[in-house]
């Protein structure tokens, strides 16, 4: 798997680690890690709890329609160290939001694990990522 | 009484008090059998900070920390039998919303293990005659007990009962009485309640932590192994991540329900 973030370390003691986008309490195989897409919309909900903290965004689709996703996080205590804070978002904040959408076409994804963060722009100002 | 006789007896109170004060401070009490039987203090490695992972390793078999092919792992029948039930979150044999991960379904204390495979701290408190370790992860913790030697018949519990003592460098934890319901990691192999634990501390350097652990568990695994894990002493500090049964459900119908993929197996 080559993720977009993967990272490998080599240490002198011949001990490979590679980081591997570790979501922490749950996998992420029901999530598309080969592909990033990039949603414009508005956000209507921010859930900074546990076990992952989670953006509700309002997108218009390819028809027009206004779908509402949901972009998975991770953990508060994680987030806090990649930068975030519980204000970093708010209802009504206009977002760039990239992440890695579900394999089965459902508008959820996963945007932020304990090893990556993907990229998002609130009201014209990007937010820490890696 | 004449009062020449009163002001020998204040001088001779007061040379008496002066003698037994200056001989008590120009001659050095003796020291009990027990002091002088007491050993120097022996030097006491450091693990003092906050330690978080360094890379992802979700399998604890040496040879294949990735889980890319978990069943290799040489497992008696019994613990065979065992992984293959097992719908893990990670691995070859990862399962999204079909797991029956104890602690993604139950919120069941991960295990000393399984513990290490989290993006979360922990950290070693040294105190005299124990260590306690602490977990950021379900907020666990555990004695790690330097001045004695397993009970006899020690309760399973979920974190075992855990002695230890230091030598050189290292401090060498050596724990039993652990149950059977937890993984030792994150793909789903299983341990038995016969489990010994051998881990390794060592700090490298002052940001480098290395544990290394053997387990031994005949019921469970055809021969002893062990693999490494390095942590790197981290600037956060310590915060507990409480694992929540209702937070857990709320999750699961808000995400995961929708977010299927069915189980290859």
């Amino acid at each position: 798997m080559k993720s977009k973030r993967s990272i490998a370390f080599c240490f002198a003691a011949g001990l490979l680690l590679i980081a591997i986008p570790i979501s922490a309490h749950h996998g992420t195989s029901g999530y598309d890690m080969e592909k990033v897409i990039t949603l414009n919309g508005t956000v209507t909900i921010f859930n900074w709890s546990n076990p992952h903290c989670l953006i509700h965004i309002d997108v218009k689709d390819s028809k027009g329609d206004m779908k509402d996703w949901i972009l998975e996080l991770a953990a508060p205590t994680l987030m806090t160290r990649n930068g975030w804070t519980k204000d970093s978002l708010k209802p009504g904040d206009e977002v760039v939001a990239e992440t890695h959408p579900a394999k089965n076409g459902a508008t959820t994804g996963l945007s932020g694990a304990s090893t990556s963060l993907l990229k998002f722009v609130v009201n014209g100002h990007a937010l820490p990522f890696h | 009484m004449p009062c020449y006789t009163t002001r020998l007896l204040i001088i001779l109170a007061a040379a008496s008090i002066f003698s037994s004060v200056s001989h008590g401070q120009t001659v050095a009490p003796t020291p009990s059998a027990k002091e002088q039987a007491a050993p120097e203090v022996a030097h006491v490695p450091d693990f003092s900070g906050s330690w978080a992972v360094v890379g992802g390793a979700p399998s604890w078999d040496p040879s294949d920390p990735r889980g890319a092919k978990p069943d290799e792992l040489p497992m008696t029948p019994w613990a065979l039998e065992r992984f293959k039930a097992a719908r893990p979150p990670f691995g070859a044999n990862a399962t999204f919303d079909a797991v029956n991960d104890p602690v993604q379904k139950y919120c069941d204390p991960p295990g000393i293990t399984r513990l290490y495979a989290y993006p979360w701290q922990f950290a070693l408190i040294q105190a005299p005659g124990v260590v306690y370790m602490l977990y950021e992860f379900t907020g666990l913790w555990r004695p790690i007990w330097l001045d004695r030697e397993h009970p006899k018949s020690p309760d399973s519990t979920w974190m075992g009962d855990s002695i230890g003592r230091y030598e050189g460098d290292t401090l060498v934890v050596d724990t039993i009485g652990l149950n059977d319901k937890t993984w030792i990691d994150q793909v789903g192999h299983p341990h038995s309640d016969a489990l010994h634990l051998i881990e390794r501390f060592r700090r490298v350097d002052q940001d480098i932590l290395e544990v290394t652990v053997t387990f031994d568990d005949p019921k469970a695994y055809t021969k002893p192994f062990t693999g490494k894990r390095v942590f790197k002493r981290s600037s956060s500090p310590m915060e507990v991540t409480l694992c929540s049964l209702s937070e857990m459900q709320s999750f699961d119908d808000e995400v995961m329900k929708s977010t299927t993929v069915t189980p290859k197996k």
